[in-house]
């Protein structure tokens, strides 16, 4: 899963507009208590994904955090006792006596891992949709050397990965098929690192060369104008930030897991309606496909 | 067959599917100061299968916040652990006037119980091992929902206050044992101990008292020759110190090598004859209830740990 520049209005914004847009539902995730408020992020999210033409990437991963999800639950229930409504009963289990399973701890355990995937969802969506090398130039400003390495890992790393596939086809190709086993890996291995070596020292010659020593920052109001979806998502991130600040401190759409599950400050009406306000403020900079090509 | 034998091992492990029945017959005290200021008290609290002390806690008392997972209590009704006037305060649980050894979310409930939550401070000791302020209990419905044989030890088994003792349990419907102190198998007994302090201080739980609440639990300290009982504040520090006539009931346990600790032992005790009578009879649920132990002064209870400065 990478960047690759596509026509959608989120490839088209700005790497900070974007980042923040993607970092601000995440945000939301993490603050919202209520299922439905939680389930509607998780759309909300899968439909921005379609909307920058990345459904299939972010599905994935949504698809491979929903069994975690599925496992915290269960081991949330397992370990904790509060809740009235008790499904189960384990019995006494030394030492920790008395074991009963509820449905508040199930239900706990299942926000929980719901939260973690829409956050996970969220961030898929941002390594997948924002463009690294213009977010590197943003970070550049703040930390010129930690910008770099984070730059040279980014690029570094699929390079790596493209000498691991070269060499090992290279070792399929020879009349013995290379060996098998944990022999053959390590040989790879050893040949991947060696020339990650090599490719390190060639680096530092280059940025050497090149006077990154005496690096400058990047000046804050160089490069280009903002766009229309610039402005767009940048606007969006800032209503989801404020619509979450104001569920919070209002507040509105609460859940208590325990000890009993219980809708609070406006139940769930207040979710239904705080979960349209997001896919509204969301979803809006979507529907501009306007200059949208790569 | 199989089947069933399995089906039948299962239930009579405790376990199963829903709730299971519920605990009838229950009482819940939540109170702070060392049961001084009730805040909670239902003779007929909302119970649900399989409650444990948490559960029954939080479906009839207001405002309960939990920390540390759920299992500790931090609050109940905004009355909140942490420091008051620099000493350490908590809230604390006794089922059946024990001290539990575990979280309350690891306690169940069982018919019949007496569940008591107090409010205390606790710089003289946080071990209080066990109250007289549920009885009854635990000599009614046992430990841990099980009922166990009550044996009264007397210093004189021939005594008048031996025969108030055994003839209060009698009509409390409990066939109470009776015999010397420090005969009995002690083993899954409770025992209530009736004697002149200097009597019955060779017991090794009873002498335990002599060594202050950090060791017994109890704010009262007997001198070694018996005449005389120090009352003690919760700081741990005397308040007054009462002379002949003067009765104590109490209850403690010990913990052994392996720091087992033992069933409760109760104490009905005096600096002398008329004390232990008086103690005698102020063995009933209306002069106890509420109260960590009690002294008895001039034939009135005085609530331990002593209040008056």
């Amino acid at each position: 899963m990478r960047y690759r520049r596509r026509a959608s209005p989120l490839h088209a914004a700005r790497a900070a507009a974007g980042g923040a847009w993607c970092s601000a539902l995440a945000a939301a995730a993490l603050a919202a208590e209520h299922p439905v408020v939680l389930v509607g992020l998780a759309a909300i999210v899968l439909a921005g994904a379609a909307g920058a033409g990345v459904l299939r990437e972010v599905g994935r991963v949504a698809a491979w955090m929903a069994p975690w999800a599925v496992v915290i639950a269960v081991v949330n229930m397992l370990v904790v006792r509060q809740g009235f409504t008790i499904l189960a009963r384990l019995g006494e289990v030394p030492p920790f006596g008395q074991v009963d399973l509820t449905l508040e701890a199930l239900v706990y355990g299942s926000l929980f891992g719901l939260r973690l995937l829409v956050v996970a969802s969220a961030f898929a969506l941002f390594t997948v949709a924002v463009d690294p090398d213009d977010l590197l130039r943003v970070l550049r400003r703040a930390s010129v050397r930690s910008a770099l390495a984070a730059t040279l890992a980014t690029r570094l790393v699929p390079v790596l990965a493209a000498d691991a596939r070269r060499v090992e086809e290279a070792r399929r190709c020879r009349a013995d098929h290379g060996g098998e086993g944990a022999a053959a890996r390590v040989a790879v291995l050893r040949a991947v690192a060696g020339n990650a070596l090599d490719r390190a020292l060639d680096v530092a010659a280059t940025l050497e060369v090149r006077g990154y020593g005496t690096a400058r920052r990047g000046s804050a109001g160089g490069g280009r104008p903002w766009s229309r979806h610039d402005r767009a998502f940048a606007a969006s991130a800032a209503a989801i930030v404020a619509l979450t600040i104001a569920s919070r401190v209002a507040p509105i759409a609460g859940f208590e897991t325990y000890p009993e599950l219980h809708a609070v400050a406006g139940g769930t009406p207040a979710a239904v309606a705080l979960v349209l306000a997001y896919a509204v403020v969301a979803l809006l900079p979507l529907a501009d496909r306007r200059g949208i090509g790569p | 067959m199989a089947v069933a034998l399995a089906a039948l091992a299962t239930a009579a492990a405790g376990c199963g599917l829903g709730a299971g029945p519920k605990a009838a017959d229950t009482q819940l005290l939540v109170s702070r100061d060392f049961g001084a200021e009730p805040i909670v008290q239902d003779d007929q609290p909302q119970t649900g299968g399989s409650d444990t002390v948490m559960r029954l806690l939080q479906r009839n008392a207001p405002k309960v916040a939990t920390r540390f997972g759920g299992g500790f209590v931090q609050s109940i009704d905004g009355v909140s652990g942490g420091r008051r006037d620099g000493r350490p305060v908590d809230w604390f649980f006794y089922v059946n006037g024990i001290q539990a050894d575990t979280g309350a979310t690891s306690v169940k409930v069982h018919q019949g119980d007496r569940v008591w939550w107090d409010f205390h401070d606790w710089s003289a000791t946080d071990d209080v091992p066990a109250v007289v302020g549920s009885f009854p209990e635990p000599f009614l419905h046992g430990v841990d929902g099980r009922r166990l044989p009550t044996r009264v030890e007397c210093a004189d088994p021939k005594s008048a206050a031996c025969s108030t003792v055994a003839d209060k349990l009698v009509e409390l419907g409990l066939p109470a044992a009776r015999g010397g102190v420090g005969n009995s198998f002690v083993e899954d007994t409770l025992r209530i101990v009736v004697g002149p302090w200097r009597a019955v201080r060779g017991d090794a739980t009873i002498k335990l008292l002599e060594k202050g609440p950090a060791t017994s639990g109890v704010f009262a300290r007997p001198s070694a020759d018996g005449r005389h009982i120090a009352l003690l504040d919760a700081g741990g520090k005397v308040t007054r110190t009462l002379g002949p006539g003067t009765g104590l009931i109490a209850a403690t346990r010990v913990k052994d090598a392996k720091d087992t600790v033992s069933d409760p032992v109760w104490i009905v005790s005096g600096t002398d004859a008329a004390g232990v009578d008086a103690a005698a009879s102020a063995l009933d649920e209306g002069a106890l209830a509420g109260h960590f132990a009690i002294a008895v002064s001039g034939g009135r209870p005085v609530g331990l740990p002593d209040r008056t400065s």
